[in-house]
């Protein structure tokens, strides 16, 4: 048998993992665009609409709002979470006892299903909290509501973030470190000019990771507000998954879901390209 | 050592795999009876209807009855449709999801189906007025009903010996009183948007006109007018709520309701079962929400919970009907009545539930009006404005918003409710 | 060895022990849902003393009829067995494709677009996808646990590539270029070198792809719905109807579904840590 070149093995792996995903992914996808020229209900007989759930779209305060929302709510949850899961991996990556529980433990959260973490801080929010502040709920206050979700959030991803960033750190070699002492740099020091340097693919991943989970965010809106106080934490998807599947507005969701896999897809090219950027910097 | 485990796992999968599909179900329709499916949404009934199922074929041999009863069974029932593999009937509510299916004509016309004529008529018509436009037939067989209105403890009225108020003074005085003495006459889970829906329905049977929505498409009225009182007096009852209502949501105000924190509780009977999961002891009753001035104006909140519709997919409509009969008979209802806590749509007398018990005389009476949310989209989450408006307390700016929102979200409803109306309405 | 010996004796204290108190960020929740997977119905209050105290009886009840409602092993069946076919494919499909196209991607602007083509994919809001992939898997006659799996191997592809082409960044072409001139094939060099190399990133997208997948509700209600076969999470739905939610035993149900995957967890973690004394070998 001919041997393969190393391009034609290439090949070989890439197209058919890219039918697969053509064929669950953007065949769907293409149909769903087609729906969004539709007054579709999800079911039955439907009408061809134009671009009119579009135009809809754009004059939609209620669509506004929810992206104002999702967005502030992601770039704080971002940040956030990033800062804590990276200072937990070096933490969990230290000359630390009981490693393994350790690591357990912070990997918790992760698992927990979604009616638990709703409940349980439902509870802390609405009784625990304001008992020991004397203040009254967060989540009934459409001002701090959103804030409660981010924490809950990162709570929640903080486990998987700090997962890839304990990862990334078994790629930095043990003489890295040793070279660096000798050189005196220690601490902040050693984690700016050494350590992060070496992972920032990770770092990279980690943002557009978190920052498209939270773009998305759904089950933790679900689970503690269900878009209230007064329709002040109604995210994107939330908006998607509710009319769209629940209610009668598949098509107009469509659409909406259309724009906003361009804004993220839009986010995250800039994203990649900015850290991408940075990594051959250095 | 990698390629060993790998190859473990996957030999491990394959045979949980097979163990599973052995176990599967088996039951291929190659016996050459007629096999009827029905999908119901009702899963916390799922019991009562493996009672039926049992029963139903275990008295017919031609016929073989499966009922399934799954998790967010809206969903799935969506998706049976989609991958047309729609169950022969479904169960599901009197509500916006039924106009939806009859507006998607993917229900089948079951006007000759002798059993209609055993349901009350009040049910009938509340079935009727969920079509977005008039239509030919009957569609649904309302099967239960549920009630909204007003839970109270009955042994702290007895102890403080309050009376049931019939009029909204009599209402807003003992509230008053039970204020005064100290106790909490009211409570909300106003977190759980949805719960804002029960006294807003509640009062609006009592002061908007029954087919208020239907008014509107077709341009009579706006609901500025219709729905003003409904407003000013949702806002008088959170005056009398617990301290910051919107902290708290469905099960918290279930939980306090049950545990004695509050003499009264505006909700539906189908709270009752979560309540006595807390305190089964609890001896709870009701009463129609009193928002007119007259106690004959007042009007109890009842819309149909759970109904069958046959499917335009249904093979044999005679088998159908046979199920659907059997459905009715007195024995089967009573198997689900003494399941479930609800009202049956069928008019003959049964043993319902003491929680009904101040509601019974409406009940017998059909004094009755379909919740008004059956009527709205769900995805204009008026809910969710509820919530808003009484977090701000505008009601002009709620209201206009209402109309609004109303026009943009119902737009190809109102315009086949208006071309409808021009070719010469229901004359 | 030596110095692995020398690292271990300096254990920083200080570290430890505010990891340790950190913990309590997780252990408060997880206690909560414990003691309410413990209790009755009845034992619920509002009231905070109430709530955070130990149940009256430590009975195993709960856990007995939350197995006997979910029907507990046979849908713990369907969820090892989807879950476990799902990681074994994903590691090894999207391995070899993230190898493929990190390795290709500077130079070659096909990979660099096969890359971005797949990320982008990450950013389709899954409400879109639904309908037209339930109508796709009915008519593919894969609207069963396959197609499902076909599913969750489409999902989690932009985050496992992004993870193995980042991971692959940081290993050195030089450890291939020794084997080619030993005269092996891309094919052999991958499964003999990269791939062994590899190891920790493994085991980290086995623990991410896993989590998803065991979690998830949506696709096997839309996609299995009809086949009689339930999933765990899709079971744990019937603690939740329209008017009433059985904590307790919700609860309890979901402590047993945390157990498998927090053991898979656990060893997942070892294999992160052994990747490093490997890599450190080498």
């Amino acid at each position: 048998m001919k041997k393969l070149s190393r391009n034609q093995t290439f090949l070989l792996i890439t197209i058919p993992v890219l039918a697969l995903f053509f064929c669950f992914n953007t065949l769907p996808l293409i149909k769903g665009l087609m729906y969004s020229f539709t007054n579709f209900k999800g079911f039955g007989s439907y009408d061809w609409v134009g671009f009119r759930n579009y135009a809809d779209l754009f004059s939609d305060a209620r669509v506004g709002k929810s992206y104002l929302f999702t967005f502030k709510f992601a770039v704080v949850a971002t940040i956030l979470t990033n800062v804590i899961a990276l200072l937990l991996a070096l933490g969990l990556n230290g000359k630390i006892r009981a490693k393994s529980a350790l690591r357990g433990v912070y990997f918790v959260p992760r698992i927990l299903g979604g009616l638990v973490v709703g409940y349980i801080f439902g509870y802390i929010f609405t009784y625990i909290l304001p008992a020991v502040t004397g203040g009254s709920s967060m989540l009934s206050n459409t001002k701090t509501a959103w804030f409660a979700i981010v924490i809950v959030a990162a709570w929640q991803s903080i486990a998987q973030t700090t997962l890839i960033y304990i990862s990334g750190l078994q790629t930095v070699p043990e003489d890295v470190y040793e070279a660096g002492a000798i050189d005196g740099a220690t601490g902040w020091k050693s984690f700016k000019n050494l350590t992060f340097p070496l992972i920032i693919p990770f770092f990279s991943i980690n943002l557009v990771l978190s920052m498209k989970d939270f773009l998305m965010v759904f089950d933790q809106i679900m689970a503690m507000t269900k878009g209230g106080p007064a329709q002040s934490t109604e995210s994107i998807s939330y908006l998607i998954y509710n009319n769209g599947m629940g209610g009668g507005q598949f098509g107009f969701q469509s659409a909406n879901a259309v724009i906003f896999f361009i804004v993220i897809v839009a986010i995250s090219v800039f994203q990649l390209n900015f850290t991408g950027k940075k990594e051959e910097q250095l | 050592m990698k390629k060993r485990l790998i190859a473990t796992a996957l030999v491990a999968a394959m045979l949980i795999g097979t163990v599973l599909s052995a176990s599967g179900c088996s039951s291929e329709s190659s016996d050459g009876k007629t096999h009827i499916t029905i999908l119901q949404y009702k899963q916390e009934a799922v019991k009562a209807f493996e009672t039926m199922q049992e029963e139903f074929n275990a008295t017919h041999d031609d016929i073989v009855l499966e009922i399934e009863s799954p998790n967010d069974a809206m969903t799935v029932l969506k998706t049976r449709f989609i991958k047309e593999k729609a169950p022969d009937i479904i169960g599901i509510g009197g509500d916006v999801n039924y106009s939806n299916f009859l507006d998607a004509e993917i229900l089948m016309d079951i006007s000759d189906f002798e059993g209609l004529s055993l349901i009350k008529q009040a049910y009938l018509d509340i079935d009727k007025n969920l079509e977005f436009v008039p239509m030919d037939g009957i569609y649904a067989v309302p099967y239960v009903a549920n009630a909204a209105g007003v839970l109270y403890n009955r042994d702290m009225f007895k102890k403080n010996g309050w009376e049931i108020p019939t009029t909204w003074d009599e209402f807003m005085d003992l509230c008053e009183t039970i204020k005064a003495s100290g106790q909490q006459p009211l409570y909300f889970g106003f977190k759980d948007v949805w719960t804002c829906l029960a006294p807003w329905n509640a009062l609006a049977c009592d002061l908007a006109p029954a087919d208020v929505c239907r008014q509107v498409n077709k341009g009579e009225t706006v609901f500025k007018d219709e729905y003003r009182e409904v407003s000013e007096k949702m806002l008088e009852l959170l005056e009398h709520a617990q301290e910051d209502p919107f902290a708290y949501n469905y099960n918290d105000a279930c939980t306090a309701f049950a545990n004695g924190e509050a003499a009264m509780y505006c909700i539906g009977s189908y709270a009752v079962p979560q309540i006595q999961s807390v305190n089964p002891d609890m001896d709870i009753d009701s009463f129609v929400m009193p928002g007119c001035d007259t106690e004959a104006d007042n009007i109890l909140n009842s819309g149909v919970d759970l109904q069958f519709c046959v499917t335009n997919e249904c093979k044999n409509k005679e088998a159908a009907y046979e199920v659907l009969s059997f459905l009715l008979e007195d024995s089967t209802i009573q198997t689900y009545l003494d399941d479930q806590n609800a009202v049956p749509c069928k008019n003959q007398e049964f043993k319902l539930s003491p929680a009904l018990d101040g509601m019974l005389d409406y009940i017998n009476e059909g004094r009755i009006v379909d919740y008004q949310d059956h009527y709205y989209p769900s995805e204009m989450s008026v809910d969710a404005q509820i919530q808003t408006f009484l977090l701000n307390g505008d009601v002009d700016k709620f209201l206009d918003k209402f109309d609004t929102d109303w026009v943009r979200y119902n737009r190809d409803i109102i315009r086949k409710v208006q071309e409808y109306e021009e070719k010469g309405g229901n004359k | 060895m030596k110095q692995k010996n020398r690292v271990a004796a300096t254990t920083n204290w200080p570290l430890t022990i505010l990891l340790i108190v950190g913990c309590l960020t997780v252990i408060f929740p997880l206690y909560m849902t414990i003691i309410i997977a413990f209790k009755k119905p009845s034992e619920m209050t509002n009231d905070i003393a109430g709530l955070l105290s130990l149940p009256k009886t430590w009975s195993l009840e709960n856990f007995a009829e939350a197995m006997r409602v979910t029907d507990f092993w046979h849908s713990l069946g369907y969820s090892v067995m989807i879950t476990i076919v799902t990681v074994v494919l994903a590691i090894l499909i999207h391995s070899l494709a993230g190898y493929a196209i990190g390795r290709s991607m500077a130079k070659s602007r096909f990979y660099k677009v096969s890359y971005l083509y797949i990320v982008s994919g990450m950013f389709v809001p899954f409400a879109i996808l639904m309908m037209p992939l339930v109508k796709q898997t009915a008519q593919m006659g894969v609207d069963n646990w396959f197609g499902v799996i076909l599913c969750y191997l489409v999902f989690y592809m932009p985050m496992n590539v992004m993870l193995y082409t980042g991971y692959l960044k940081n290993i050195p072409i030089a450890l291939e270029e020794a084997a080619f001139v030993d005269g092996a094939t891309t094919w052999q060099t991958y499964w003999k070198v990269i791939f062994p190399i590899m190891s920790p990133m493994h085991a980290t997208v086995a623990v991410l792809t896993a989590l998803g997948t065991w979690n998830d509700v949506m696709t096997p209600l839309v996609i299995m719905s009809g086949t009689g076969a339930n999933t765990l999470p899709l079971a744990q739905l019937t603690f939740q109807t329209q008017f009433g939610t059985n904590y307790n035993l919700a609860f309890a149900s979901y402590l047993l579904a945390l157990l498998p995957i927090l053991v898979f967890y656990l060893i997942c973690q070892k294999q992160i840590i052994n990747g490093v004394v490997n890599g450190a070998v080498k």
